[in-house]
């Protein structure tokens, strides 16, 4: 089956990375796949096309805004791909009821806003699949793990970089500020004599996107920047996402933080599965119930809520212990995530 | 018939009249016209709709990309009507290979961004019914479909004959106006205001009405654009003046303030034979047309008599005489317009529309 996706592509977003391990493995499975549109050059071995006609199946994939082609090849798409042929892969639980967490994150800012989108998705497919380890209420709606868990890029500790953090936050700052600041930095202010250097790595966490509200709700991106400068946290720029993994693992401990609406609905992200791939070990800033059901039973003592500044320590202090959970779920993510066997998942969905 | 027109309406631009005369026409004949979309506050008297559950046939009229619906609609749209019921007029000619003439192209790359194979392979996802609104496309799988009229309701001084025309064809605000936006025109609109020159003192002061007539516009020059051009000196030394585009509801009347009322077509028009709304709807004006078009096709859109209306080399001359010999130049006017009434009124293409699905030429293979 060759496949086609229709999404946003950014060389250092989550989705881009998830899309070029399909492209990977597919040609295993006898399948192909290719993100609509040309080539970037600074990520030259992600494949696009524009020839609509050469696939059998289209994947929409909409994050947080909608992701529009030229209205004149939309029209080729539609026409080329019936209703049946489409999927569409709701990535940022957009098709749902409002969920407003805390006055703070959410999916929609209001009903009129909810209604909008969807009616966007009626009219493009009769299935999305969320990628969501929830059963979705909605009975149009199925879940897909879709991101996966790619072996070979786990990174050996002899070939690792050296350790240049004691903690890093690989992430951008979109609705993380209320989390970070709220449990992460206090814990930080604790113990911060005793741990080195520590990095935020990735967008926004000095300062709003440049292109103002067209980048999404204001409070999505706030930081106090002044706050990371007195804690002497480090904040660099995001990095391709063919560096993230090799970026991790230049830290002793990766701390994972989720926005929180996708918290709340239960949708996996790529970063659960490449903080796994690097050399560190993962604390996770998820609920344990959750963290097990995605991880294994193994993944509870890596969940940092509710005791940060202890458990960062203590991971610190005793790292070979933490090593060997991470391997446990390291075999769990390898039997439940590959890429093999999730390219079966999106193809079986397709075909049905 | 209820039948969906597809395509983006303007009240200061593009096909926005027609299609209001389309909706008479049709309600007149007990048919329906609807516009897909959301409804336009702009436009209150035209009937919008997304319901399609009632439409006989759907026509695309596209001149520029968002003439396609936007998302969602266009899926709506693709996957709500069955294609047999869907028809596509090309109304600038872009289902062709790339002509290029002068300065004008039919694939406007730079001002649009798409090249010839994108609006080619987005025309035949909408339909496998191509029309053009030429009497002879330049591809035996396009079908000729004018889809702009005459509505002889809508001459705004309906005179009986040629000598009450002449005679009430004085004391007006302009010698000569053209109604229409700088694209693609200038050699032509310089061409007749350099013959207007040697009477503009007998006819009175000129005007240009439309987008960009003042100065070239900063988008063509950042894009590289040519056939937008302008000469502000020239203008001056004419004593034409230029005033900006006006609602489609003021064209007409405002024609009528001229004595002369010129039809240009754009290069590329005049090579396809492509009819525009003013190629019509100037004669609904009280002012005499002159028509800067090639004789063949002045002949078979207006009949023989619009021969008279079309300046020889020599166009000082032409007005001139009009000047001189008013009556026999509305003679040709009100011929001409007996002769649009008789051929080209909006019933007969609501006619012609119906029975172009079993009539047109089909593309060879769906798309």
């Amino acid at each position: 089956m060759n496949i086609l996706f229709v999404m946003k592509h950014r060389g250092n977003a989550g989705n881009t990375h998830a899309v070029a391990n399909y492209q990977r493995v597919a040609p295993r499975h006898g399948h192909s796949v290719a993100i609509y549109g040309t080539p970037i050059w600074y990520v030259p071995e992600l494949q696009f096309s524009t020839d609509i006609k050469d696939f059998d199946r289209v994947v929409y994939v909409f994050e947080s805004d909608p992701y529009r082609i030229k209205t004149l090849h939309e029209a080729v798409m539609l026409t080329h791909f019936s209703r049946s042929k489409r999927l569409i892969l709701d990535s940022d639980g957009m098709y749902n009821p409002v969920v407003n967490i805390d006055g703070y994150d959410f999916n929609h800012r209001n009903e009129a806003e909810r209604e909008w989108w969807i009616a966007y998705f009626d009219a493009i497919g009769d299935r999305v699949m969320q990628t969501t380890v929830a059963k979705p209420a909605n009975p149009r709606v199925s879940a897909m793990t879709f991101y996966g868990y790619n072996e070979t890029l786990q990174v050996d500790p002899a070939s690792a970089p050296p350790k240049q953090y004691d903690i890093v936050h690989v992430g951008h700052n979109w609705w993380r500020w209320r989390q970070v600041s709220s449990e992460l930095l206090p814990a930080f202010e604790k113990i911060r004599d005793q741990v080195g250097e520590i990095g935020f790595i990735g967008l926004w966490w000095d300062a709003p996107p440049p292109e103002g509200p067209a980048a999404g709700p204001e409070e999505a991106f706030h930081s106090d920047p002044e706050a990371l400068r007195r804690l002497r946290v480090k904040v660099t720029n995001a990095v391709m996402y063919h560096d993230v993994i090799h970026t991790m693992s230049s830290a002793r401990i990766n701390i994972m933080t989720q926005r929180p609406v996708l918290s709340h609905l239960r949708h996996l992200t790529l970063k659960y599965f490449e903080v796994f791939c690097a050399d560190t070990i993962p604390m996770l800033m998820l609920e344990e119930g959750h963290a097990e059901a995605v991880y294994g039973p193994a993944a509870r003592e890596l969940v940092l809520t509710g005791r940060v500044a202890e458990k960062l320590l203590d991971a610190l202090h005793r790292p070979d212990h933490y090593r060997g959970v991470v391997e446990d779920v390291r075999k769990h993510l390898v039997t439940h995530y590959s890429y093999d066997r999730l390219i079966g998942e999106l193809v079986g969905a397709l075909r049905n | 018939m209820r039948i969906l027109l597809v395509v983006g309406v303007d009240p200061w631009t593009r096909s926005v009249s027609t299609v209001h005369k389309y909706a008479a026409a049709a309600k007149a004949q007990g048919h329906e016209i609807v516009v897909f979309g959301p409804a336009h506050w702009e436009l209150p008297t035209l009937n919008f709709t997304t319901d399609l559950s009632d439409i006989d046939l759907a026509l695309f009229v596209v001149q520029v990309p968002s003439d396609f619906p936007d998302m969602p609609y266009l899926a709506t749209l693709l996957d709500g009507l069955p294609r047999e019921r869907r028809m596509l007029v090309d109304m600038w000619g872009r289902f062709n290979d790339t002509i290029r003439l002068e300065h004008d192209f039919n694939h406007l790359e730079k001002m649009d961004g798409h090249q010839g194979w994108e609006w080619e392979d987005a025309m035949q996802a909408a339909s496998d019914v191509i029309l053009q609104p030429t009497l002879s496309p330049l591809r035996p799988q396009v079908g000729s479909f004018l889809f702009h009229g005459f509505d002889p309701g809508s001459v705004l001084r309906a005179h009986t004959t040629a000598k009450k025309a002449a005679a009430a064809w004085t004391d007006r605000e302009f010698g000569a106006l053209y109604v229409g936006s700088n694209w693609q025109r200038w050699e032509q609109v310089h061409r007749f205001f350099e013959g207007y020159r040697t009477i503009r003192d007998r006819a009175g002061k000129a005007c240009l009405v439309g987008w960009d007539w003042d100065e070239r516009p900063q988008w063509a020059e950042k894009l590289g654009i040519k056939g937008v051009d302008t000469d502000k000196a020239f203008l001056a030394s004419v004593g034409a003046e230029t005033r900006s585009a006006m609602h489609l509801n003021e064209v007409v009347e405002r024609l009528g303030k001229a004595r002369f009322a010129p039809v240009i077509h754009r290069p590329l028009f005049r090579h396809l034979g492509l009819v525009t709304n003013r190629t019509f709807e100037t004669f609904y004006a009280d002012a005499i047309p002159v028509l800067m078009l090639p004789r063949d096709f002045v002949a078979s859109i207006y009949g023989e008599a619009g021969l008279a209306l079309v300046p020889g080399p020599d166009l000082a001359a032409h007005l001139d005489d009009a000047l001189t010999r008013a009556e026999f130049y509305w003679d040709a006017v009100l011929q001409v317009r007996g002769h649009l009434g008789r051929h080209h009124s909006y019933a007969q293409r609501l006619g012609e529309l119906a029975s172009l699905p079993t009539t047109a030429p089909r593309l060879g293979a769906a798309a």
